[in-house]
């Protein structure tokens, strides 16, 4: 009997990975699909498709339980907020040790080495250590979980992609009209580590996680093993609205500068506040000044006191993938602190691993999945 | 208090009557507010709290319908009709969201049930109380658009609207997707302005058993203007226009989603395109759904009619059936997977 004649369960199938993947197997024939959904509202891709929807949230264990029923295998893309990513992941896990379950794929990130992994992070057994980002520790914490139920039965499968982007990426649409608001800059010449995996090769992978036994109890960096790098994601994109002119340029040391100078400015909302409390680099030059420190320390504490629906709700506002880049009046542009950590990494994750044991090929090259972001994009009214 | 004011039940406690309809029966004189039914009576209790509304709480609105003399009915859609006909059925009015049914001849038997009852059934279908809907019908009737060539009409956005009972995104509950829900409407609107669609061509996206989050319809009406062209594209995924164009040889008409209030008509005078907002001075502020339900009010009073009946309701319905029977699937040749891992049947797993 094929995988695909048994239950799927997604988790996370209403963010732009959970939701191709839920395309994909539909188009694979996969007879019975099943996605959790919490936020209902925001079910609108995944709707048009002959799947079930399945009320749930990944901190509620019952809703999971009557989620899983009879899934044979489960791909786990959910994250929840930000104490829901590990916390969520657990409990889909005691679920799943009750289940029949046969794989259970987790979909993690390249950003547990932090959003600028150090130099040696290149490979998958690379030592992991705390980053002082909430989302990367939470992933990691949540990686150790898996683990933890790998070693107990559980056939599990980790999978780290990095830049996932494709049709639907915010990724795209962001910078697509921060281009158009002249608001993106190049950062240190846009030689940073992009990265890129086609939404499409990281599917392969996840569908190749469950057919190839090889893989269980492996963890596997996920990208399309091109050495793209930020200037070259950003100008594809500048081609497609067919801008021509140089971009601004501007240099880490600048830009961090420039944060030291003026905490007010991104330390004054409880939105802007969402986003340094995930950023440890900007959080410890916040850090150093007295009035920031009382005002993030406040903040980080009313965070934490807040109930778990709130901070879920901020965090929603907030984001994972970074907001738009901040524009100055004379021209001279910033980018804000996740998008500065995000494109000045100098790694490149190695497939070599997914390679041998998955068997896997990056089929769609950035040219080609550039040019399918592309016609999306047309057709989405974004070009 | 007056001796005659209406009693009225509002059915379905969700996202629409928590901003609208409730706000609109509170701020009516005519209208008395006697229930908020709800199969979720938490949900109805903290709605009447959060107003400091006095008034009855039920999960079931049949015990109380002989206490009524006219309903909301703003259920989820697979309970429109047969709601809508069950208290027809008591002797009360009722006002009922849109979609009036999920098929056309459920529609249609409510309007015949209306009929039969000598009672008023009117459908919400609030952009008609907008007042760019009467000045489009005045400034078409002027010609001052000269004879029409064509409309476009896009509507579009990430989907947010805050369903309480989440039955958006089932086929059953909702019958389709932003056809039923956004098409209906604008339907309902051009249908009232071009007359009778004579021909269509209709393409969307559900890929199966599911419901659509972008459709396109291509139209042609034959009515009181002629033969008049448009396409409707409405979508819950991507952010469109938000407007409605309808262009004339000499002049365009424009209904912004921003200011449905106003008309923006654009004509070319000496070589320079000038464009020109029209207003109602004298349109009063309230909201769209306050003025639906005053014409529901003084219609039950004898006093007007309803804008929007049963029979115009079936009407748009049965070309949103026929539209959804004749779908062809919007190509998306970004989602077309080259033949490999994807497509290979599955193998077995140990």
């Amino acid at each position: 009997m094929s995988w695909l004649d048994g239950t799927v369960l997604v988790t996370g199938a209403t963010g732009f990975i959970g939701g191709r993947i839920c395309e994909r197997l539909v188009q694979a024939g996969a007879r019975r699909v099943r996605a959790l959904v919490h936020s209902m509202h925001r079910a609108a891709r995944i709707a048009r498709l002959p799947i079930e929807l399945c009320s749930g949230n990944l901190l509620e264990t019952d809703s999971l339980r009557q989620a899983l029923a009879d899934s044979t295998v489960v791909i786990h893309c959910g994250l929840g907020s930000a104490r829901g990513i590990v916390r969520g992941t657990e409990n889909l896990l005691s679920v799943c040790r009750e289940g029949k379950v046969k794989r259970f794929v987790h979909m993690s990130t390249a950003a547990v080495y932090g959003l600028t992994p150090p130099p040696g992070s290149e490979v998958e057994d690379a030592p992991l250590r705390l980053t002082g980002d909430g989302y990367c520790d939470n992933k990691w914490r949540a990686e150790r979980a898996v683990l933890r139920a790998g070693q107990r039965g559980l056939p599990v499968v980790i999978l780290r992609p990095s830049i996932v982007y494709g049709p639907y990426s915010a990724w795209s649409t962001r910078l697509i009209a921060d281009l158009r608001e002249h608001r993106v800059a190049l950062i240190d010449g846009g030689k940073g580590a992009c990265n890129t995996t086609y939404v499409d090769n990281l599917v392969d992978a996840v569908f190749a996680s469950i057919t190839n036994d090889r893989a269980v109890g492996n963890t596997f960096f996920i990208t399309d093993g091109e050495a793209i790098t930020w200037k070259d994601f950003i100008r594809v994109h500048m081609a497609m609205l067919g801008l021509k002119e140089e971009l601004p340029q501007v240099s880490k040391q600048e830009a961090a500068a420039y944060y030291r100078n003026r905490p007010g400015v991104v330390a004054g909302s409880v939105k802007a506040a969402g986003r340094i409390l995930r950023s440890r680099e900007l959080r410890q030059l916040l850090l150093q000044i007295p009035a920031a420190e009382r005002t993030l320390s406040a903040l980080w504490g009313r965070m934490q006191s807040l109930p778990e629906e709130k901070q879920q709700s901020i965090r929603s506002r907030v984001g994972v993938l970074p907001k738009s880049q901040v524009a100055l009046k004379n021209g001279f542009v910033i980018p804000d602190e996740i998008t500065l950590a995000t494109q000045t990494g100098t790694v490149f994750f190695s497939i070599e691993k997914a390679r041998k044991i998955l068997d896997y090929r990056p089929r769609i090259l950035f040219t080609q999945g550039a040019a399918l972001v592309e016609q999306w994009l047309r057709f989405a009214n974004y070009l | 208090m007056r001796p005659d004011k209406i009693r009225l039940g509002i059915l379905g406690c969700g996202t629409i009557t928590r901003l609208e309809h409730l706000p609109a029966a509170l701020a009516h004189p005519d209208v008395d507010l006697i229930a908020l039914v709800d199969s979720n009576t938490d949900r109805a209790h903290a709605l009447a709290q959060s107003r400091s509304v006095q008034c009855r709480v039920s999960a079931d609105y049949r015990p109380l319908i002989s206490q009524l003399d006219a309903v909301v009915n703003a259920l989820p859609n697979s309970l429109h009709a047969p709601v809508t006909l069950d208290v027809l059925r008591a002797g009360v009015h009722v006002l009922c969201e849109k979609p009036l049914a999920i098929k056309a001849s459920d529609a249609e038997a409510c309007a015949a049930m209306a009929e039969e009852q000598g009672l008023v059934l009117a459908v919400g279908m609030n952009r008609r109380f907008a007042a760019s809907h009467k000045l489009m019908r005045l400034v078409l009737d002027e010609g001052a658009l000269g004879s029409l060539k064509s409309y476009r009409c896009d509507y579009g956005g990430a989907f947010d609207w805050k369903s309480a009972s989440g039955f958006y995104f089932s086929k059953a509950l909702a019958g389709g997707g932003s056809m039923i829900d956004l098409g209906v409407h604008l339907l309902d609107s051009l249908i009232d302005w071009f007359g009778p669609v004579s021909k269509f061509s209709y393409q969307d996206d559900n890929w199966g058993s599911g419901i659509e989050a972008n459709a396109i319809l291509e139209l042609q009406h034959s009515g009181h203007y002629g033969l008049v062209e448009g396409r409707i594209q409405v979508s819950r995924t991507f952010p469109l226009q938000n407007r409605l164009l309808v262009r004339g040889r000499e002049a365009e008409a424009e209904v912004n989603a921003d200011d449905h209030d106003a008309l923006i008509v654009r004509r070319v005078i000496g070589g320079e395109q000038v464009s020109q907002t029209l207003r109602l001075p004298n349109f009063p502020k309230t909201s769209s759904f306050y003025k639906q339900l005053d014409n529901f009010v003084q219609s039950i009073r004898g006093t007007q009619k309803p804008e929007v009946n049963g029979k115009q309701a079936a009407l748009v319905l049965q070309l949103i059936e026929d539209a959804y029977a004749n779908a062809r699937r919007i190509p998306e040749p970004w989602s077309e997977i080259p033949a490999g891992i994807a497509t290979q049947p599955g193998k077995v797993m140990a």
